[in-house]
């Protein structure tokens, strides 16, 4: 933990350095690749996402002209990626190029990720926050749909995505060899085993 | 002779082992993850531990900031001072970092005692930490506004999410440590 620690902090450092300056050119992409997503649950086409001053502005053709837009904080959706980067610097057993290699793969995944959350929250609040429209327009089973997957994702997938990208992908396979990830016998013990068969 | 007996050059077949149980700990922390994000979001759970905690948190945090000197009233999940008023919810109480760090607890091979005792201490842990955090933000609301935002979401919450991974990192290590110690000992006696 003691050797742990500072890397954990200065790559949490780092993180929010490169978060605070990517942020705002990452929110035009993030909300071209979730309206990519949305348009496969529409029909008719009519959401367009756009991002606006550190939110995402949803606009739908379909929207009385005068009624004002919904812009969602797009900070909430992808401050996680100062989690990543933070655990990442965690990992000593791999060289330089392959952890940059995983890095991306999993800022990828990260993506993806924020992508299909901004989905969950634009459906949610089609679903829940527009009166006698979401109503008319979403069932039970949709509603609870996308607003707790939403919800799931605000409580505890925001957190624990990072993980989980760097438990598959982060940690060298030495230290996956290691303790943390394999319970088993003592090797001696395998070793009386094999002997016995 | 205290030797080494891992091998140090795993095989394709060790690294593929390896590779299944790191997947079969994820496959089971995310399942952890669920049912704990299930428990919590029910509504009469929520009702009868997550807002009576969270009410106990703020009535704790509201304690400190006034023997720090500031004058804060506490109503229910609710910090008030002249000026500045917050409401402790899920996402502030601790409670998705202790989620977060139980579900790996309890994925992790290790006998049920132990996993028992680093659940309790770590849960501890994260709250302490966590009553940091709630004084710090009301303090920083307080007096410099502009940084609450920032510091209530990027700032904290990462910081109290990646203490509980490095609670857990460490928990992990020493578990390692624990279930080493025997299989050394044998090593010794032959």
């Amino acid at each position: 933990m003691t050797r742990r620690a500072p890397r954990l902090l200065l790559g949490f450092l780092f993180g929010l350095v490169l978060w605070a300056a990517l942020s705002r050119p990452y929110e035009p992409l993030l909300a071209g690749g979730a309206g990519l997503l949305l348009s496969a649950f529409e029909s008719p086409d009519v959401t367009r996402l756009a991002a606006e001053g550190g939110g995402i502005r949803v606009e739908r053709r379909d929207f009385p002209p005068r009624s004002p837009r919904p812009v969602l904080p797009a900070a909430d959706l992808h401050f996680n990626f100062v989690l990543l980067v933070a655990l990442f610097a965690l990992g000593p057993a791999l060289p330089p190029a392959a952890r940059l290699g995983r890095f991306l793969i999993a800022l990828s995944l990260l993506f993806l990720i924020h992508a299909a959350a901004l989905l969950f929250q634009v459906e949610s609040v089609y679903a829940t926050a527009l009166g006698p429209w979401s109503e008319a327009h979403y069932g039970a089973v949709a509603r609870n749909f996308w607003a707790g997957g939403f919800h799931f994702y605000q409580i505890a997938g925001r957190f624990a995505a990072p993980f989980v990208l760097w438990w598959a992908l982060g940690r060298g396979e030495a230290e996956a060899e290691s303790a943390a990830s394999a319970p088993g016998p003592p090797r001696r013990q395998q070793k009386k085993k094999r002997k016995r068969s | 002779m205290n030797r080494d007996t891992r091998d140090p050059h795993p095989g394709p077949g060790t690294a593929a082992a390896s590779r299944r149980r790191s997947l079969g700990f994820l496959a089971r922390f995310v399942g952890f993850l669920v049912l704990f994000y299930l428990a919590v979001s029910n509504r009469p759970v929520n009702d009868a531990v997550i807002v009576p905690f969270t009410a106990w948190i703020a009535s704790v945090s509201g304690g400190i900031l006034n023997l720090l000197g500031e004058s804060v009233e506490v109503g229910g999940t609710e910090l008030s001072a002249p000026g500045f008023a917050v409401n402790i919810e899920n996402g502030c109480n601790g409670v998705e970092t202790a989620l977060l760090f139980s579900s790996a607890v309890l994925a992790f091979p290790a006998p049920w005692r132990r996993r028992l005792v680093g659940l309790l201490l770590g849960f501890l842990a994260i709250q302490a930490l966590n009553f940091v955090r709630v004084v710090t933000l009301f303090w920083v609301g307080l007096h410099r506004p502009a940084l609450f935002n920032s510091s209530h979401t990027v700032l904290w919450q990462s910081a109290v999410v990646l203490f509980g991974v490095l609670l857990f990192l460490f928990w992990a290590a020493r578990e390692k440590r624990w279930r080493a110690a025997p299989a050394e000992s044998g090593v010794r006696r032959g």
